[in-house]
C-alpha cells in the first residue's frame, strides 16, 4: 500500500487533491450514492438527490419541481422566465446548505474512524486509473486522439464502474457465507448479476426481440 | 535452490505480466495491477486482494472502456470520441452519470483557480 500512499501525484489530476483540501461538494454525494460502508443518512439521500435533479438534467428516475416548472412554462413566457429564475435561485441556495450540511456529517463520519476505516477511505479516496494509461488505451481503440475532458470521464466512470462489482461480489460473497478476499467466483457471479441488471455494455451479442 | 525460492514470486510476476496460458487477455500486460488493487481495498476488499481477482476485474475495466469507447464513437459525431457521447451513453447510470458530471464541473473549477491565479501572479 506503500505505492498508494505516493499515488497523490499521480491521481487522476488535482481533483484528488482537491477533493481532500476543500471537500467538494459534489463528491460526497457521489460518496454517498456509492453505497460505501458509510451511514447513509436517510434525508441527506433524498435532499441530494433533489439537489442533483435541480441542476436541469433529466434523470428518468426523479420527477423534480424543476422539471415540473419547466413543462409548465413551456406554453407562457416572460413572467413564467421570471418565475422560473427565482425558483433556481431558491434551489441553488438551498442546495448549497444541503452540501454544507453534507460537508459537516462527512467530517463528522470521517473523524469518528478507526484507524482501518481511515486506511480503507484513503485508499478510496485516493486511488486512480493512470490518466496516461487510459489514454493510451482510448487512443488504441479509436485510432484519434482524444481530448483531456475525454480521460478524466473515462476514468471516473471506470472507477465507479469497479466500485459496482467489487460491491456486488462483496454482497455474493456475504450470501455464500464465506469472507473476504473476494475470489474469483465471487466476481463471476457478481458479473453475471451485474450483466442481467443492465449495468454491464455487452454490443456483441444481438438481441433478436421478435421471430 | 535460490530458483525454488524465487519460484512462487516469479510465478506472480509471471502472472502479473500474463504468461501464456491464462485464459482472457493472456498476452497483454497487466496495466492496472498495483492501482487496481489499492482500489479494491478501497471498496471494501481485503487488504490483499486474490491476484486472479484482480486480474478479473483488469479484463473487465478494459472490456467496459473498450465497449463504452466503441458506442461513443459510433455515436454523435462518427468516428471521434467526445464528452457528450459519453455522458449521453452513461445517462441511465445515476451514480456513473453524477460522478462525470462532478468531475468535469471540479476540473472546470480548477482550470478557473489557476487561470485566476497565474493572472494574479502575472499582474504582480
Amino acid at each position: 500500500m506503500d505505492d498508494a500512499r505516493e499515488s497523490p501525484t499521480d491521481k487522476g489530476g488535482e481533483t484528488g487533491e482537491s477533493d481532500e483540501t476543500v471537500a467538494a461538494p459534489g463528491d460526497p454525494g457521489a460518496t454517498d450514492t456509492d453505497g460505501i460502508p458509510e451511514e447513509t443518512d436517510g434525508d441527506a439521500d433524498t435532499d441530494l438527490k433533489e439537489a442533483a435533479a435541480e441542476e436541469g438534467e433529466l434523470k428518468s428516475q426523479d420527477v423534480s419541481d424543476l422539471t415540473a416548472v419547466e413543462r409548465e412554462d413551456s406554453s407562457l413566457l416572460t413572467p413564467a422566465a421570471k418565475k422560473l429564475k427565482i425558483d433556481t435561485k431558491e434551489k441553488k441556495e438551498k442546495k448549497q446548505k444541503v452540501d454544507e450540511d453534507e460537508i459537516q456529517k462527512m467530517q463528522i463520519l470521517v473523524s469518528s474512524f478507526s484507524e482501518e476505516q481511515l486506511n480503507r477511505y484513503e485508499m478510496y479516496r485516493r486511488s486512480a486509473f493512470p490518466k496516461a494509461a487510459i489514454k493510451r488505451l482510448i487512443q488504441s481503440i479509436t485510432g484519434t486522439s482524444v481530448s483531456q475532458n475525454v480521460v478524466i470521464a473515462m476514468s471516473g466512470i471506470s472507477k465507479v464502474f469497479v466500485g459496482e462489482v467489487v460491491e456486488e461480489a462483496l454482497d455474493v460473497c456475504e450470501k455464500w457465507g464465506e469472507m473476504p478476499p473476494l475470489q474469483p467466483k465471487h466476481m463471476r457471479e457478481a458479473v453475471r448479476r451485474l450483466k442481467s441488471k443492465g449495468q454491464i455494455p455487452n454490443s456483441k451479442h444481438k438481441k433478436i426481440i421478435f421471430f | 535452490m535460490a530458483d525454488e525460492e524465487e519460484d512462487p514470486t516469479f510465478e506472480e510476476e509471471n502472472e502479473e505480466i500474463g504468461g501464456g496460458a491464462e485464459g482472457g487477455q493472456g498476452k497483454r500486460k497487466r496495466l492496472f495491477s498495483k492501482k487496481l488493487r489499492c482500489m479494491m481495498y478501497g471498496f471494501g476488499d481485503d487488504q490483499n486482494p486474490y491476484t486472479e481477482s484482480v486480474d478479473i476485474l483488469e479484463d473487465l475495466v478494459i472490456e467496459f472502456i473498450t465497449e463504452m469507447a466503441h458506442k461513443a464513437m459510433s455515436i454523435g459525431r462518427q468516428g471521434r470520441i467526445q464528452v457528450e457521447d459519453i455522458v449521453f451513453l452513461i445517462r441511465k447510470d445515476p451514480r456513473k452519470f453524477a460522478r462525470v458530471k462532478d468531475l468535469l464541473t471540479m476540473n472546470e473549477e480548477l482550470k478557473r483557480a489557476r487561470k485566476a491565479f497565474d493572472e494574479a501572479n502575472y499582474g504582480s
